[in-house]
């Protein structure tokens, strides 16, 4: 939405007064109006920041010759990192910002505390239409408030999704994509029924870009599969995606449905998802550690675990969640990747990557578009039970 | 035996069938007697440097071969900086590690850009694969540099700049030879640098010959290397503040104006080329000027001071019939938000030249290049 045609990358804001009707003048004359990705990247966010996250950008720009980088830190330190890596100086840039905030303060009162940090400057030059996406590893509350706080969400959108992958038996999409996505995971804590048609939108539109998944099976996470299990949204989101032609909507799935992949899309209220997120990483963690006292136990285990290392090492390998580079917070006019705070270059990389492809493909513009039909759809049909429960509270 | 006869009987041949298929050297003539010496000679490398050459793989190699002038590619705001730094008089050197059998296509790209030259130099790798000397053929120091002195000998400019690629060892060769002439380095020391090359006995000599000859004068003020494989510029460091690594030549351009050596107008003309490629856009000109001040190659004043130059050169029509472009003061504005945007902070000092060790980097150079064959790339 916000990758406006530009005059060879002097923005709208740089070049100021040029009248529309002028600049379309010229570009149909010439034909050389282009447009250049500009993904912001809070430099300073992360537990290997700065230096992970200057040499993913370094290593991103080699790649995306379409774009510019724009690193916000600071700057001092910044052009200290970059000499020291592979990168083509014509496409990374680096904004100053003489604070950042750190992973453990409290997003709030960090961001009131330091307003010159590194992801409320980043923030503020999206706002400002000086940049198309943001990626950011740093403090994830405090990064959802200052993008919350200054942009605007998409025509239609009543409320951002924070989105995150989780690996599946099943594969899906032209990549032979292993993870199934899931939202929201904690931008917004109690949805209503209208939030989690957003969400699914939002969630479909992503897998379609990002996973080359054509039609990607969408389902509400709930205690049953049958049509009127769970609370009273979930019972009217339901009601209101299976009217959907937009969507391939699959129906209720259960939390045992998350990891078999009946789902490419589940689709949950930010406090379920961020409970289930964190049991299923709490599981996986549990895994791994029982396969460590395993190791030291028994010496047959251990010869057992080193039979399976490389079918492990390849598992490892197709569930490593890097190559996604972080959960996507979906829902406003820019793409926002917040990518692991643990990331390393690696998975800013691609973080970038991903937002470059967010960009490439218009992804917030085919959100406002599918939000826009349905919208009209409602429109034009009549009231059904699952609008009067919606709007009543009751469930069945 | 049979190599040099063959050789003998080869270099008998019509005169205008060994110039076809490249046995001859071709030695500039260098000024003609009472010829006034040249203010400042520019030597450029071609591939990788002026012309967008892959050569990592044999069938880029293949390729390279058999592309005509038309299909080879110049890197956008090359052409335009030669022709800038010809009509203001100066001298052109091309010295290539071409091989004399691409002078034709390679004259005819030059002449095709645009591109007038006073010499160019191409290296005879037919006469090193007849004579055996396989080590010759990849060897760039004992081909390079007697090059460049030989052509110093013929036309000693009070002023050099070269141009090299980070593919090659051009770094070290264009080092060394500003050295050489500036009698930082002594033929000891030469001499111990072309054993560690692995130079032939007879051209040790020739190229001792060279230097023991060559106008003696601190020449060489700077030296460009051509990010192409887009090295990390800190690896240039330890040669000094004299040496700029750019990653384009828009960077270049602009150190050659802060070097007082290329005007506003003319920076604008390089501009101009690097748009016209599509594969830069005014946004990417603009953080290019960052990176330079950045890395401490210019001044924040010296961008400040370009843009108000640049100005008048844009109201006198260096930007006329340019109606693609937005006003020159908005692009101006944009230069300027980017200088800005770095804050406060100054660049890091750039260390002094300190004296090189030449034997050390050419076994690095070796080593490196030894690596890079084995890593496949």
């Amino acid at each position: 939405m916000r990758a406006k045609a530009t005059w060879r990358g002097v923005r709208d804001d740089e070049t100021g007064g040029i009248a529309a009707p002028e600049r379309a003048r010229r570009a149909d004359l010439y034909g050389k109006m282009t447009v250049m990705h500009r993904i912001v990247v809070d430099a300073m966010g992360g537990d290997h920041a700065p230096d992970e996250i200057v040499q993913g950008a370094a290593e991103a720009s080699l790649a995306l010759t379409g774009s510019e980088i724009i690193l916000v830190g600071d700057a001092g330190e910044l052009g200290r990192l970059l000499p020291r890596m592979r990168h083509d100086g014509a496409r990374v840039r680096v904004h100053h910002a003489p604070t950042f905030i750190e992973m453990d303060e409290k997003p709030a009162e960090a961001l009131a505390a330091k307003p010159d940090s590194s992801i409320a400057i980043a923030a503020d030059l999206i706002a400002r239409g000086e940049g198309d996406a943001l990626v950011s590893a740093g403090n994830t509350g405090a990064s959802v408030l200052a993008c919350a706080r200054r942009w605007t969400l998409l025509q239609g959108v009543r409320r951002a999704a924070l989105a995150a992958v989780f690996p599946t038996e099943l594969r899906r999409g032209e990549k032979d994509d292993p993870f199934s996505l899931i939202l929201d995971v904690g931008a917004t804590i109690e949805a209503t029924a209208e939030d989690l048609v957003g969400f699914a939108v939002m969630g479909s539109a992503y897998a379609k870009l990002v996973s080359q998944n054509r039609r990607p099976r969408v389902a509400l996470l709930s205690n049953g599969t049958e049509a009127g299990k769970g609370p009273p949204s979930i019972v009217a989101a339901h009601a209101a995606l299976v009217e959907t032609t937009e969507l391939n909507f699959i129906g209720n799935i259960e939390g045992l449905d998350i990891p078999r992949g009946v789902a490419d899309v589940v689709v949950t209220s930010g406090f379920t998802g961020n409970v289930v997120l964190k049991m299923l990483e709490g599981v996986s963690e549990t895994v791994v550690r029982l396969a460590r006292y395993a190791h030291k136990e028994r010496l047959t285990w251990r010869l057992g675990l080193i039979a399976l290392s490389s079918a492990i090492d390849q598992l490892k390998a197709i569930t490593d969640w890097q190559q996604y580079g972080g959960a996507p917070l979906l829902g406003f006019t820019t793409p926002f990747i917040k990518a692991h705070g643990r990331s390393n270059a690696r998975a800013i990389n691609n973080a970038i990557r991903v937002a470059h492809k967010m960009l490439a493909g218009n992804l917030c513009g085919n959100i406002a578009r599918t939000m826009a039909e349905l919208d009209e759809r409602n429109h034009r049909r009549p009231r059904t039970h699952g609008d009067v429960a919606s709007e009543s509270g009751a469930g069945s | 035996m049979t190599r040099p006869s063959l050789l003998r009987r080869m270099s008998t041949l019509p005169n205008r069938i060994g110039q076809r298929i490249g046995l001859f050297d071709h030695i500039p003539d260098g000024l003609p007697p009472g010829a006034t010496p040249p203010r400042h000679t520019f030597r450029w490398d071609l591939d990788k440097t002026y012309l967008r050459t892959e050569f990592d793989s044999l069938s880029d190699l293949v390729k390279s071969a058999v592309e005509t002038a038309a299909d080879k590619q110049a890197y956008p705001g090359a052409t335009s900086l030669l022709r800038a730094l010809r009509q203001d008089g100066h001298r052109i050197c091309i010295v290539s590690g071409s091989p004399t059998q691409m002078r034709q296509v390679l004259a005819a790209k030059l002449a095709l850009d645009g591109v007038d030259y006073d010499e160019f130099v191409l290296k005879n790798n037919l006469k090193n694969l007849l004579r055996g000397r396989f080590r010759s053929l990849r060897a760039q120091i004992p081909y390079k540099l007697p090059a460049m002195l030989q052509s110093r000998i013929g036309a000693a400019a009070d002023a050099e700049t070269l141009f090299g690629d980070d593919a090659e060892a051009d770094a070290i060769i264009y080092c060394l030879y500003a050295d050489l002439i500036a009698d930082r380095v002594s033929l000891q020391d030469l001499e111990r640098v072309l054993i560690a090359s692995r130079a032939y006995d007879d051209d040790a000599i020739r190229i001792l010959d060279l230097a023991r000859r060559v106008p003696r004068h601190d020449a060489v003020n700077r030296l460009f290397i051509h990010l192409d494989r887009r090295s990390a510029p800190v690896g240039f460091r330890h040669y000094g503040p004299r040496l700029v690594p750019v990653f384009n030549y828009f960077q270049a351009a602009l150190v050659l104006y802060a070097d007082r050596v290329l005007s506003a107008r003319q920076i604008l003309f390089v501009a101009l080329e690097m748009l016209d490629s599509k594969q830069y856009e005014l946004g990417h000109l603009a953080t290019s000027v960052q990176d330079v001040i950045r890395r401490g190659r210019i001044t924040r004043e010296t961008a400040l001071l370009l843009a108000a130059e640049a100005h008048e050169a844009a109201k006198s029509g260096a930007l006329s019939g340019r109606n693609d472009l937005p006003p020159f003061e908005l692009i101006a504005d944009a230069f300027r938000k980017r200088v800005q945007e770095l804050g406060p902070i100054s660049p890091a000092p750039i260390e002094p030249d300190a004296p090189l060790d030449y034997v050390r980097l050419v076994d690095e150079e070796h080593d490196h290049r030894r690596s890079r064959r084995r890593g496949g790339h």
